[in-house]
């Protein structure tokens, strides 16, 4: 028994209520460590004491190279994921941008469903594009692009709208449809 | 070839930053110091994962868990605090979760059977750990059944880990005197258990 296991001994009730301060905690525990004497009257007081030191696991180079291995397939996972949502994300919004562009051309003055549809300037792309588009039924049914302003006929970017309308009194819907060349699908 | 000198290069600098730099440098993509962190980190997330959900395997599982969610949530990472503060909570949080799980509670009921049973008898996972270490490491599987989880988490981080109160508090995400609680509660429990299966540390001895 040295002075320092003299000393240290007192402080067994403090360090099981948690009072010890943690330089003071960490001497006991090193202490504990080392000298069996002590560690004997710890237990006796308390058998808890047993645990009061440090229990590392060792984990094999093999078994830390599982893990690691594991991880970095989950992390290439994770990304990958990460990615098809972004694409997903941006896909959606250029649906969804479609969508209003076409609801806004259903909403503007001169579309209205059966309505007459203003005639294609000569020279647009509606009307170099026409071979394309679906045969009209009949010859009063109306290709054409959509009826938008003149000055807006060909909205932002490389869009073109089309606007197919069998007329009135006939069985088959209006069709209205955007070629966007500036989405990257 | 140089490019495998270049890579080795940057293993090298890796392994001499300090956890935070590695953890920064991460949160940048940079998969070096990720990998370096994982490897650093792997025994203590693993050793205290094992405490706690009572088995070597599922600690595995569970250490695997834990980094992957380090790798999605370190754009959360304040760098102004620990790291092992940070990864201990993670680590605490999803053993706890496991642990919570019914298929691993029937698991760590079995393996506690299991060690009581074969108390004696070293594993081969064992084989690698001090013959002390094992034995404490096979008494504490063995008596911590009956402990909360939080009993549990609060019992390893401050005797096994030797966390401070105020970092268990961090870690737990509860006050002081919460830790205080279960870790009082935590002695009366294991000294209960000890003098009932294992009579003889009563006795004085010690490991």
């Amino acid at each position: 028994m040295t002075a320092i296991c003299g000393i240290l001994r007192g402080s067994f009730e403090d360090y099981l209520a948690d009072a010890l301060p943690t330089p003071q905690r960490r001497i006991l525990r090193e202490h504990l460590a080392a000298c069996a004497e002590c560690r004997g009257l710890a237990v006796e007081k308390d058998p808890t004491f047993v645990f009061a030191r440090a229990v590392r696991d060792e984990v094999t180079p093999e078994e830390a190279a599982k893990i690691l291995s594991a991880v970095k397939t989950g992390v290439a996972l994770m990304e990958t994921e990460k990615r098809i949502r972004s694409t997903r994300r941006r896909l959606a919004g250029a649906t969804a941008a479609a969508a209003a562009v076409a609801a806004l051309v259903l909403l503007l003055p001169g579309a209205r469903p059966g309505g007459g549809n203003a005639a294609p300037p000569a020279g647009t792309e509606a009307s170099l594009a026409k071979p394309l588009a679906p045969a009209p039924p009949s010859s009063d049914a109306a290709l054409s692009a959509a009826a938008l302003p003149a000055d807006s006929a060909a909205p932002a970017g490389d869009a073109t709208v089309y606007d197919w309308n069998p007329g009135a009194g006939r069985e088959e819907p209006r069709v209205v449809w955007i070629v966007d060349r500036g989405l990257d699908i | 070839m140089e490019l495998v000198y270049s890579q080795r290069r940057e293993r090298e600098e890796a392994s001499s930053l300090p956890d935070r730099d590695l953890a920064i440098r991460a949160r940048g993509g940079d998969m070096v110091s990720f990998e370096t962190l994982v490897t650093r980190k792997t025994p203590a997330v693993v050793s205290l994962a094992r405490r706690i959900v009572g088995n070597g395997e599922d600690a595995r599982d569970v250490g695997q868990m834990v980094f992957l969610r380090v790798w999605s949530e370190l754009h959360r990472y304040d760098e102004r605090y620990s790291l092992n503060t940070w990864l201990y909570r993670i680590a605490t949080n999803l053993s706890i979760d496991f642990l919570r799980s019914a298929r691993s509670r029937e698991r760590a009921h079995g393996a506690t059977l299991h060690l009581v049973e074969e108390r004696e008898q070293s594993t081969a996972a064992d084989a690698t750990r001090t013959a002390e270490d094992a034995e404490l490491a096979r008494l504490f599987e063995a008596l911590s059944g009956s402990l909360s989880e939080k009993q549990k988490a609060v019992f390893v981080l401050k005797e096994m880990e030797d966390c401070d109160t105020s970092e268990i508090a961090e870690i737990l995400g509860c006050g002081e005197s919460t830790v205080r609680n279960h870790l009082f509660n935590a002695r009366r429990i294991l000294r209960r258990e000890i003098g009932r299966l294992y009579p003889e540390f009563l006795r004085g001895r010690s490991l």
